[in-house]
């Protein structure tokens, strides 16, 4: 614990700083650089408003938004994760020449996407102005609502990354189970319109991201009180889940080198 | 640990698991059984380097020269003994060092700088002194990846070498650059030894290298330490056995 402390002091200076110079890196080379930051997310809402509003005739107000909120949030946990399973191996040229507490990898890709959720939920302020959506003070538990989903994204990459540099196959496994998580969530439906109640609550409660996506769009977009206990158990969740991966990871991380 | 010394390596084993990445199916079936494969790169050695000193390691390829660089850096973890270090300021510089190839070079020396543990201030105030040993020209606001392999490894050393750390590890990159850097190295190296609260620590092939600039030697053969003493002793005796 101490250590981790002690580690979070030296080194997050140059997380933020790789966090900077790694979007800087992402844009340096394509021509519209940072606007695709504010297009992909957009486009691909579009996308998904015209199959379900369009096409198959979904009815739930504000359904760009809805939509939106939670293909931002998504994006969070799904780029993390799945780009955490070979986070090591990835860094190898680092990795290989200086030390660096391993889980500093995941929280700097953490911060990147995070940084891209921010500017997204910048849009989502936006649309709402130009939408007319009305605002209740409940407004307030978009914050822990946060904490709970980057504490859930944190823990799960972390675990996932230690195991990541011993089993290769992990990086398939992950995105398959990614992918039907994703389509799990709700992301472009709405799961109580859906489905039964049984699988709903499933879905809802179980499903970490799911209930989070839930609770934000309730408490942001339709003026109503998420599950406050939800949250919470879902924090310690995060929190615990946090705590196993950095503990594996400084427990294994010297022998990471002999395998990469 | 003594007063005097820098480095204190006692009874080091490293072992490298042959794992190498089982597959999942393999790890699930053979949980019980998998006997792994063990190579052991490190048997059992101990030494110490004095502060200040300058110390060089020769040994043919795989003698776990490399190896030992990186257990001193922090890198790998030891299986068994114990390596103790006077400081925490310890750089290791091998040939190409983590870069983002997108980035510029000025970039790229804020984010090695603060890997090494100094502040971002530190590094912009130290900022023109590596640029000018570098010496890329324009080279330097562009993508590293415009680089070639010679201006990288430039860049990597400048790096370091003005970047002083406490205990400096080196693996065979005096011979980066052309013969202008080159030489330049050696001066900056020199200087480096003459400063009494550095230790350095150098792997090289290089007869030259390591006459010119150590002040003893430790020799390494499968493993284990064949020999350690003054630099032409072994040297001699090295030259010898390579022979």
């Amino acid at each position: 614990m101490k250590r981790f402390w002690k580690d979070i002091k030296r080194y997050m200076p140059y997380a933020k700083y790789a966090t900077k110079s790694g979007l800087k890196s992402e844009v340096a080379s394509s021509h519209l650089s940072w606007l695709w930051w504010i297009l992909d997310p957009i486009l691909f809402m579009l996308v998904y408003w015209f199959i379900f509003m369009v096409i198959f005739g979904q009815k739930k107000e504000y359904f760009h938004i809805f939509v939106f909120v939670g293909l931002s949030m998504w994006n969070l946990f799904n780029k993390t994760v799945s780009g955490s399973v070979r986070i090591v191996a990835a860094n190898r040229a680092v990795v290989t020449k200086v030390y660096i507490p391993k889980y500093f990898l995941i929280i700097i890709l953490l911060f990147q996407n995070l940084f891209k959720m921010m500017i997204s939920f910048g849009i989502v302020i936006v649309m709402m102005l130009w939408s007319h959506v009305p605002v209740s003070y409940n407004v307030i538990y978009v914050i822990p609502i946060f904490v709970d989903l980057i504490l859930i994204t944190f823990g799960v990459s972390a675990i996932l990354a230690h195991f990541g540099v011993f089993f290769d196959d992990l990086k398939n496994i992950t995105n398959v189970g990614l992918r039907i998580l994703f389509y799990m969530s709700g992301i472009f439906y709405v799961i109580t319109d859906r489905v039964n109640e049984a699988i709903a609550t499933l879905l809802l409660k179980v499903n970490p991201v799911g209930f989070l996506i839930d609770a934000c769009r309730s408490s942001l977009v339709y003026c109503e009180t998420p599950h406050r206990r939800l949250i919470l158990l879902w924090f310690v969740i995060g929190a615990v889940l946090s705590a196993i991966g950095v503990a594996i990871i400084y427990k294994n991380e010297n022998n990471y080198v002999k395998v990469i | 640990m003594k007063p005097g010394n820098a480095i204190e390596v006692k009874d080091l084993k490293i072992t490298y698991k042959c794992v190498k990445s089982l597959s999942m199916r393999k790890s699930l079936f053979h949980l019980r059984k998998s006997k792994l494969e063990v190579y052991e790169a490190l048997r059992g050695i101990s030494f110490e380097v004095k502060k200040g000193e300058i110390m060089g390691i020769v040994g043919k390829n795989g003698s776990g020269k490399s190896t030992l660089l990186r257990a001193i850096a922090g890198i790998f973890s030891a299986d068994s003994g114990s390596i103790e270090l006077e400081s925490d300021s310890v750089s290791l510089l091998s040939i190409g060092v983590g870069f983002q190839k997108k980035l510029s070079g000025r970039e790229n020396i804020i984010l090695s700088g603060m890997l090494l543990g100094f502040s971002e201030q530190e590094v912009r105030d130290k900022m023109d002194e590596i640029i000018e040993f570098a010496n890329l020209g324009k080279f330097i606001d562009m993508p590293v990846k415009t680089y070639s392999s010679g201006m990288y490894s430039k860049l990597a050393f400048s790096i370091t070498a003005v970047l002083e750390t406490d205990i400096m590890l080196i693996d065979e990159v005096l011979s980066v650059g052309d013969a202008k850097f080159k030489k330049k190295s050696y001066k900056k190296m020199q200087e480096l030894i003459m400063d009494e609260n550095r230790t350095v620590v150098i792997v090289s092939h290089s007869t030259e290298t390591l006459e010119k600039l150590c002040t003893s030697l430790l020799w390494l053969h499968e493993g284990e330490i064949k020999m350690q003493g003054d630099t032409k002793t072994v040297l001699d005796a090295y030259n010898e056995f390579m022979a």
